[in-house]
């Protein structure tokens, strides 16, 4: 077999390299190198749990988010004492939003025995990693929703929250439906995300037999939507179905309404956030309809106590992503306690069998990896987003 | 016809951000002879010292800016000094050394102000102006306005002023300029400030109109780049057209392309470049051979 | 870097085997995370040689070469999982389009270079990664997965451990692929090209395609690291070829050395290590790569690789101002004089009406000339008369406004300084133009190669011929260094030596490419009274083997004792031209002389047609005054 694109230049110094290395060949030929696969479950010691996300790049502030949530679990667990005496250890590790980093880091978690990961907000780097992860038989507790996780078919892969077609299909049930909404515009990005969100809304209006009146397409770093916001002003629609990430969003909201568009937005998490709220501006922001599985700190007395103890670990008002980590972070803290410290495919077994009532709502692992399915439909009212009466 | 002149205008005012960066390059360029690649994360910095100053000192807006623009100008004269044994010999290298200096102060920016960035609130409360259906915000017409007053004062400055002149010779011949007593050192220190200035001006008036993170450098740096080529580098006239052309090309290719529009603005700018390598105002040429 | 085609010493020998075997037993003392980023690392280590080959060994600044590596990745990646291609075919085709892509890349650098060629293959590079998020066939944001494993007969390819050797076979190979070419032929052209590249196309490099073979090799090497990558992951999606990953490989390239393919395998291998080290720290790491680039760039621009050289160097001048004698510039040895043809009626260079205007200013005004072979014309006239832009239209560097060249019997006015060089025009400079970075035997070298830049096909196919020619070129290159007796100095760098040597590299070099016309522009600048003796001598020598030579020459003692005629030129036009008395005695000359006469670097004549012994002393003194203000200047051209 050879390969015509590698080029062979001849000099005796090519030679000399080859005859080293065929000499290396002939004494290393009986054994082929490689780790000999010790399965040894450690059963003392801490237990080792990984956090990967993105600490620097663009993502860096929902790497941020999901780690405090996460860690203020794994705080709660060892304050009480652990599971079945054993301290559980978390360590952050920085993907850099970048598959080939994730894919480094899914290596290193393999070889320093990491017994599960939680991670990662980008569903591009969780895919990367989700391969390498399977085969060694690490469960994953990923904070992505996009559909592309669920395509892979991973058995040691789950979501801390629902998938993009659940935010957007009770989206699109509660516009239609509720509100009778006809003329409906969309605005997304070409970002993982936002493509994710453009193909779950379109899917779920078109089946509601509404037409999107226009569907406008920007990049994930375009800071100017005059074009795409005056197309969608004259097609004067009732609502604005908008799938973009929290800052992006809030740039096109601003700008829409200083174009005199009065329409209310509508979208999934991000919307929610405070980041989009204060980009947008909260004048701007107003009335926009948001469909999330976490509304606000006040929906019950869950989410005060998770909302109260967040501000004292770390001085910032909780959010969502922060409570998607924290609730993904208890189901394996949960699951690895009904196991005994298990690793590997009992440690997943575990978790796809934990009933657990979390901040979200109550999770339940189907054999997707997807263990909530309802979202709950919010409006934004003085800068806080509260659930639609 | 209303859709086409509403583009036109959120182009313009994007525009006018990068005229303001890619005159502070060309400025640099045309008194140093040096491209500056950090120059956009300069502006990243402005915006951020301009919007802590304005958002956590409550100091005015205009108060904030100016000392945003001494901060950022204080920058300019370290890096300055740090890439002066390279200066008038080898401008790849240097050019090379304002990458680094780019990476440092992204770096810098994440561990000062954190990594989620930060939304700035516009100082103008005025409702955006309403002329036949086309929308113009008040706040860009400010910043339409400062970049204006900002090529005036340079062209000023750079032809009238004993300073201004002295930079252009030193980037002309800086030997010829020794002779004749000019302090070439000083000079190039004052220049490469001022660019800094001026890059913190553009990053402190873009904070109201966009969000100040880390990246912001990344966003404004590569279209104000190629703005000052457009215009030709070196000429500040030069600068506000080639931004405002960059600014306007990228509204209407995000407008007809969607999402394809980087690929389309980077294609034109390069058919263009390859059609006039010298800009619209372009003096010097740029391969002979 | 050492430059040396002959068999590599004993000791270099064992080295090269010793890194081998230590390279072939690495994996054994890995784990699965350790080895993987070593993978990791010689993908790296690939696209750095391709990014020195642009940026350090042809001087193109290059910024899509994150692009060049997505577009080998994403072309494999949907050749085998949308199109059912086997890995290997996909493999082939897609470093084939990258090197299509490579050579749409590099069509800028035709008409651009320097800060102008680095934005506009960067924003290629973003339109790219904008394209790759946005088409469907690139499966958009999420990338695509399921790339098939490739296959080997008897090899599993899953293991990485096993995977590490086919990466380093390829790595291996294209390391030394790359070091080949950068010291033979097309390297050496490519670097004289980066030092100089007027000088380079007078000396016969097709400029234009060199440019373009730079991002070719460029774009071979990120098709290559794409192919393995794609292999290596499974999985290709945009965040791996961004802009921020393009600087991480340009502080590789920088810190390891530009101009050493084996500094940017080092740079790139030690980074990534780093990179990962650290990768608990990114922001930190980000600080340190950030400040470690400024440090190297100021402190040591020649990075790690450069280093050992600056130390022996440095040890080197120490130990040579004790020395200092033993180098010495040896006598000139002329050529066998050979007979010149009969058919010297007609003329070997022929200038018709020629008009040169720079944006209103007329340099040349119809300006007409004739030199018959074998002849030593002269050209001198006052500063600013047009003798540098005369000498510029017909070596093909200005393109006349109107009139015409003939060289020979063609018509030249249009024809490019490396179509002039190979028909037989070579010229030296006024501001000396030798490659900087280039040894004084390369700077020869680089002359002495008539090859077309097509026939680097030979690298691609038969190296043994590339082999062969480059011994032959060597061997004639000691003789002509010998012929000027510069033999002391073949491996010195131009730049290091006196004036006087410098000159008379040029005329070895121009010689070098056996010229029927040769062009001296102020051959006797800077030179002292023995070398323009010497300098007479060689010229002398020059036109008896058969090269007819023109010179401008303000030195009037030199231009009288070596000058058959004389052409005078002022503010553009031909004023006079005869024999040098008839010249000097003209009335028209005495008055362009006399009004120029303000400028004092200008030598006035002596009025009388005697040799008046004063003039060369004068002439040379003042020479010298306006060569030494010259010198900063030549400096800076070359670099």
């Amino acid at each position: 077999m050879t390969r015509s694109s590698a080029p062979r230049p001849r000099t005796t110094t090519r030679a000399a390299v080859c005859t080293a290395a065929a000499l290396a060949a002939a004494l290393t030929a009986c054994s082929a190198p490689g780790e000999s696969a010790d399965d040894t479950k450690a059963s003392s010691g801490p237990i080792k749990v990984a956090v990967v996300n993105a600490q620097s790049g663009q993502l860096s502030s929902l790497g941020d988010w999901e780690y405090k949530g996460a860690k203020l679990a794994v705080d709660e667990w060892n304050k009480k004492g652990g599971i079945d005496g054993r301290k559980i250890q978390l360590k952050l590790f920085d993907d850099q939003g970048d598959p080939t980093t994730g894919t480094n880091l899914a290596r290193r978690l393999v070889s320093e025995k990491y017994v599960a990961m939680i991670g990662t907000a980008e569903s591009a780097v969780t895919i990367a990693m989700g391969p390498v992860l399977q085969q060694a038989k690490i469960p994953n507790i990923t904070s992505g929703q996009s559909d592309g996780l669920v395509a892979l078919k991973s058995p040691y892969l789950f979501l801390n929250g629902p998938t993009s077609t659940t935010y957007d299909s009770t989206l699109a049930q509660h516009l239609v439906k509720d509100k009778g909404y006809k003329k409906i515009a969309m605005i997304t990005n070409n970002g993982s995300f936002g493509k994710g969100e453009h193909d779950a809304f379109l899917k779920a209006v078109k089946g509601l037999g509404v037409n999107p009146s226009t569907d406008q397409v920007v990049t994930t770093d375009q800071k100017e939507f005059s074009a795409a916001l005056t197309k969608i002003r004259s097609t004067k629609p009732e609502v604005i179905f908008i799938g973009s990430e929290e800052v992006e969003a809030g740039l096109i909201v601003k700008q829409a309404r200083d174009l005199g568009i009065t329409a209310p937005f509508a979208g999934a998490a991000p919307q929610g956030t405070p980041v989009f709220i204060d980009t947008a501006g909260k004048a701007a922001a107003e009335g926009t309809i948001v469909s999330s599985p976490y509304l606000s700190n006040d929906v019950s007395d869950a989410s005060k106590k998770f909302a109260a103890a967040y501000e004292a670990a770390y001085g910032k008002e909780a959010e969502l992503h922060g409570a998607k980590a924290y609730d993904g972070a208890n189901i394996l803290l949960t699951a690895l306690k009904t196991s005994n410290g298990a690793v590997g495919e009992e440690l997943a077994d575990a978790i796809r069998d934990t009933r657990y009532k979390g901040l979200l709502g109550d999770f339940q692992y189907d054999g997707t990896g997807v263990g909530i399915t309802k979202t709950t439909i919010g409006v934004i009212r003085d800068g806080k987003l509260v659930p639609q009466q | 016809m209303q859709e086409t002149l509403q583009t036109l205008v959120g182009g313009l005012s994007l525009g006018a951000v990068y005229a303001l960066v890619a005159m502070g390059f060309s400025l640099v360029y045309r008194t140093m002879g040096l491209v500056n690649f950090a120059h956009a994360d300069i502006a990243m910095i402005g915006a951020y010292a301009a919007s802590t100053f304005y958002l956590t000192s409550k100091l005015p807006f205009a108060v904030a800016m100016v000392v945003a623009i001494a901060v950022t100008a204080a920058i300019g004269l370290v890096i300055e000094r740090v890439l002066r044994p390279l200066e008038n010999k080898d401008f790849d290298l240097m050019l090379i050394g304002t990458i680094g200096f780019g990476i440092v102060l992204q770096a810098v920016a994440i561990l000062i102000w954190g990594t989620t960035g930060r939304a700035v609130r516009s100082p103008v409360r005025s409702a955006p102006l309403d002329l036949f259906g086309v929308r113009v915000r008040t706040y860009d017409l400010l910043v339409m306005a400062v970049a204006a007053l900002a090529v005036l004062g340079l062209a000023w400055f750079l032809a009238r002023t004993k300073r201004g002149a002295a930079m252009q010779a030193v980037a002309m011949d800086h030997e010829a300029a020794t002779a004749v007593g000019i302090n070439v050192g000083r000079s190039n220190a004052l220049a490469f400030s001022i660019g800094a200035g001026l890059a913190a001006l553009a990053g402190g008036l873009v904070g109201p109109m966009l969000y100040v993170d880390a990246s912001l450098g990344g966003a404004l740096g590569i279209k104000g780049f190629a703005a000052a080529m457009l215009g030709g580098f070196g000429s500040i006239p030069g600068a506000v057209v080639g931004g405002l052309a960059i600014g306007v090309l990228d509204s209407y290719a995000a407008g007809h392309f969607q999402g394809y529009s980087v690929l389309v603005t980077f294609l034109v700018f390069t058919a263009a470049i390859m059609i006039r390598p010298m800009g619209v105002f372009g003096e010097r040429t740029v391969s002979r051979a | 870097m050492k430059l040396s085609v002959k068999g590599p010493s004993a000791t270099r020998a064992g080295g090269l085997a010793a890194i081998a075997v230590a390279a072939w037993l690495l994996p054994y003392g890995l784990g699965s995370y350790s080895i993987h980023v070593v993978n990791i690392a010689i993908i790296y280590a690939l696209l750095a040689i391709g990014m020195g080959l642009a940026m350090g060994i042809s001087g193109q600044i290059n910024l899509a070469q994150v692009a060049f590596f997505g577009v080998g990745a994403y072309t494999l990646a949907i050749l085998t999982t949308d199109s059912g291609y086997g890995f290997w075919a996909a493999a082939v085709i897609a470093v084939l389009a990258t090197v299509a892509t490579g050579l749409f890349v590099g069509i800028p650098a035709l008409r651009m270079q320097s800060h102008y060629l680095g934005i506009v293959t960067l924003g290629l590079a973003l339109g790219f990664i904008n394209w790759i998020t946005n088409a469907s066939v690139t499966g958009g944001a999420d990338g695509i997965s399921g790339i098939p494993l490739p296959t080997l007969p008897g090899i599993d390819l899953s293991s990485e451990y096993l995977y590490y050797y086919l990466e380093l076979v390829v790595c291996a190979f294209g390391l030394g692929f790359g070091l080949f070419v950068v010291r033979t032929s097309l390297g050496r052209r490519l670097r004289a090209m980066r030092d100089d590249s007027l000088a380079a196309g007078a000396m016969g490099a097709e400029i234009p395609l060199l440019r373009m073979t730079a991002f070719l090799l460029a774009s071979l090497y990120g098709g290559l690291a794409g192919v393995l990558y794609a292999g290596l992951i499974r999985y290709v999606a945009p965040e791996t070829f961004s802009i921020g990953n393009m600087f991480i490989l340009l502080a590789m390239v920088i810190i390891g050395g530009r101009r050493s393919l084996v500094g940017c395998v080092v740079g790139a291998v030690g980074l990534t290590l780093i990179r990962e080290w650290l990768s608990d720290f990114s922001t930190y790491a980000q600080l340190g790569y950030g400040v470690v680039v400024v440090l190297m760039v100021v402190f040591a621009p020649t990075g790690l690789a450069g280093i050992p050289s600056r130390v022996r160097e440095f040890a080197h001048r120490r130990r040579r101002s004790h020395t200092e004698d033993r180098a010495r510039l040896r006598p000139f040895q002329p050529y066998e004089a050979v007979e010149t043809p009969d058919a010297a009626d007609e003329p070997l260079l022929e200038i018709r009406s020629v008009t040169k205007d720079f944006r209103g200013l007329r340099a040349l005004d119809d300006v007409s000339l004739t030199v018959r072979p074998g002849e030593i014309r002269g050209i001198v006239g006052p500063n600013g008369s047009g003798k540098t832009t005369l000498f510029n239209v017909i070596s093909g560097f200005y393109r006349a406004t109107s009139g015409q060249v003939r060289f020979g019997r063609r018509a030249t006015t249009t024809a490019r300084p490396y179509a002039l060089s190979l028909l037989g025009v070579a010229r030296t400079f006024q501001n000396l133009r030798l490659f900087g970075q280039l040894t004084v035997r390369e700077n020869i070298l680089v002359a002495l190669d008539r090859t077309r830049t097509y026939t680097i096909w030979q690298y691609a196919v038969w190296q043994p011929g590339v082999v062969r020619r480059e011994r032959q070129l060597r061997r004639q290159a000691q003789e002509l260094l010998e012929r000027f007796g510069l033999t002391d100095f073949a491996e010195a760098a131009p730049g290091s030596l006196p004036y006087g040597i410098q000159r008379r590299i040029e005329i070895a070099r121009a010689m070098a490419s056996r010229p029927r016309l040769l062009l001296l522009d102020e051959p006797a600048a800077g030179l002292n009274g023995e070398e323009v003796q010497q300098l007479a001598r060689i010229v002398r020598s020059i036109r008896d083997s058969g090269t007819t030579v023109v010179l401008i020459e303000h030195n009037m003692g030199l231009v009288m004792s070596l000058c058959e005629r004389v052409t005078v030129l002022s503010s553009g036009g031909v004023i006079a031209e005869g024999t040098p008395a008839e010249v000097v005695a003209a009335p028209e000359v005495i008055e362009a002389y006399l009004g120029d006469s303000a400028m004092a670097d200008v030598p006035l004549p002596e009025p009388a047609p005697r040799q008046a012994p004063a003039g060369p002393t004068q002439a040379s003194a003042s020479a010298e005054a306006s060569a030494s203000a010259e010198a900063p200047a030549s400096k800076e051209a070359t670099r």
